[in-house]
C-alpha cells in the first residue's frame, strides 16, 4: 500500500501542513528558536497543546503548570486507541510509536480503512501524517524568521486559534459553565495581579473543575 | 524565551502527553469510570482554551491604544464563523485578515 498510503494521507496533509505552519510561525514570532518549534512537533505532537504552550512559555509559567496543562488538554486521549492496537501482537517499537502518534485525524482515517491495516501499515500512515505536521512547522518557523517581527496584526492568528479551539471544546462537551468561569476568573486575576493573571486564573479554574466534578449528582450544567 | 527553560518544558509536556496516550494500554481502565476524572476532563479543557483566548486578546489590546475594539470584534467574528461553518482555517484566516486590515487603516 505504498502509493495509496501517501494518497490516503493527502486530506490530512491539507490540514496538518497549514496548521503546522501557523504553529511554527507563531512559536518563532513569540521568541522561540526554530529548533525548539521542531522539537515540540517531533516530541509532543499534539495540536491544541502546542498552540497553548506558546503564550504559556512566553509568559514564563512554571514547568509544572505546563505539564499540568498537557495533562488536562490531552486527557481525552486516555479514552481511545485501545480497540485499535490491543488485539494485535505488534512489535514493541511499532506499538510504542502508534501509542504516541495516534492523533484524532490518524485515528479516524485508520478506522475507516477496509480491510483493517496491520500495525506496521498503521505506523507508516501515522508516521507520514506526523511528517506533514513537522514539515508545516519547519516552513512556518522559517517564514517566521524571515518576516519582520510582529508583522502587524498577524499575531491575531493565535487568538483566532484559541477561539476555534474554545468552540470545538464546547461542541465536544456542551458545558457552558467553564466558558463563564474562565473569562471571569481571568479578568478578576488581571485586576488583582496583572503579571500573573494567566497562572492564577488557571489555578482558579482547576479548583472550580474539582468542585464541579464532585458536585452532587443530578446537578447538571 | 530561554532555550533551556523551553526545552525542559517541552520534554515535560512530551512525557505527560505520552503517558496519557499510554494509560489505556497499561490497564488503567478505571480512568473511564472515574466521575472525577470525567468531570475534570469536561470542565478544564474548554476553560483553558477560553483563558488562553482572553489572555491573547489582552496581549493584542495592550500592544497599542485603540486596538481593543478590532481585537474584540475579530474574535467575535472567528467564534461565530467557527460555530456555524466549522472550518478552522477559514475562521482563522477571515478573523486575521479583518484584524490586520482594520489596524492598518487606523
Amino acid at each position: 500500500m505504498r502509493w495509496s498510503t501517501l494518497l490516503m494521507s493527502l486530506p490530512i496533509a491539507m490540514g496538518y501542513v497549514p496548521l503546522g505552519m501557523v504553529f511554527g510561525f507563531l512559536f518563532v514570532q513569540a521568541g522561540g528558536a526554530w529548533y525548539l518549534a521542531l522539537a515540540a512537533s517531533v516530541l509532543v505532537y499534539a495540536g491544541a497543546l502546542q498552540f497553548a504552550m506558546i503564550p504559556m512559555l512566553a509568559a514564563g509559567l512554571p514547568v509544572a503548570s505546563l505539564a499540568l496543562a498537557a495533562l488536562v488538554i490531552n486527557l481525552r486521549h486516555a479514552f481511545y486507541g485501545l480497540s485499535l492496537i490491543n488485539d494485535r501482537a505488534a512489535k514493541r517499537l511499532t506499538r510504542l510509536y502508534l501509542i504516541f502518534a495516534l492523533t484524532d485525524e490518524t485515528y479516524s482515517l485508520v478506522t475507516t480503512l477496509q480491510p483493517r491495516p496491520t500495525p506496521e501499515q498503521m505506523a507508516v500512515l501515522a508516521g507520514i501524517n506526523q511528517c506533514w505536521w513537522v514539515l508545516g512547522t519547519l516552513l512556518g518557523a522559517w517564514l517566521g524568521t524571515q518576516l519582520p517581527v510582529s508583522l502587524t496584526g498577524l499575531d491575531f492568528a493565535l487568538a483566532a486559534l484559541f477561539a476555534v479551539l474554545t468552540i470545538e471544546q464546547w461542541r465536544a462537551t456542551r458545558a457552558w459553565l467553564p466558558l463563564l468561569v474562565a473569562p471571569v476568573s481571568y479578568i478578576l486575576m488581571w485586576w488583582w495581579w496583572p503579571e500573573q493573571a494567566l497562572l492564577l486564573a488557571m489555578g482558579v479554574c482547576l479548583i472550580a473543575s474539582l468542585a464541579w466534578a464532585w458536585r452532587p449528582t443530578g446537578a447538571r450544567v | 524565551m530561554n532555550d533551556l527553560y523551553v526545552m525542559t518544558a517541552i520534554v515535560a509536556m512530551a512525557v505527560v502527553t505520552f503517558l496519557i496516550r499510554a494509560l489505556p494500554f497499561m490497564g488503567a481502565r478505571w480512568l473511564r469510570g472515574s466521575p472525577v476524572v470525567r468531570g475534570i476532563g469536561v470542565f478544564l479543557p474548554p476553560a483553558i482554551m477560553a483563558l488562553l483566548l482572553v489572555h491573547s486578546a489582552r496581549d493584542l489590546g495592550e500592544q497599542a491604544p485603540g486596538q481593543w475594539l478590532p481585537a474584540v470584534v475579530a474574535v467575535l467574528v472567528v467564534l461565530t464563523l467557527q460555530l456555524y461553518q466549522r472550518q478552522p482555517l477559514l475562521s482563522i484566516a477571515a478573523g486575521t485578515v479583518l484584524y490586520m486590515s482594520w489596524i492598518q487603516v487606523m
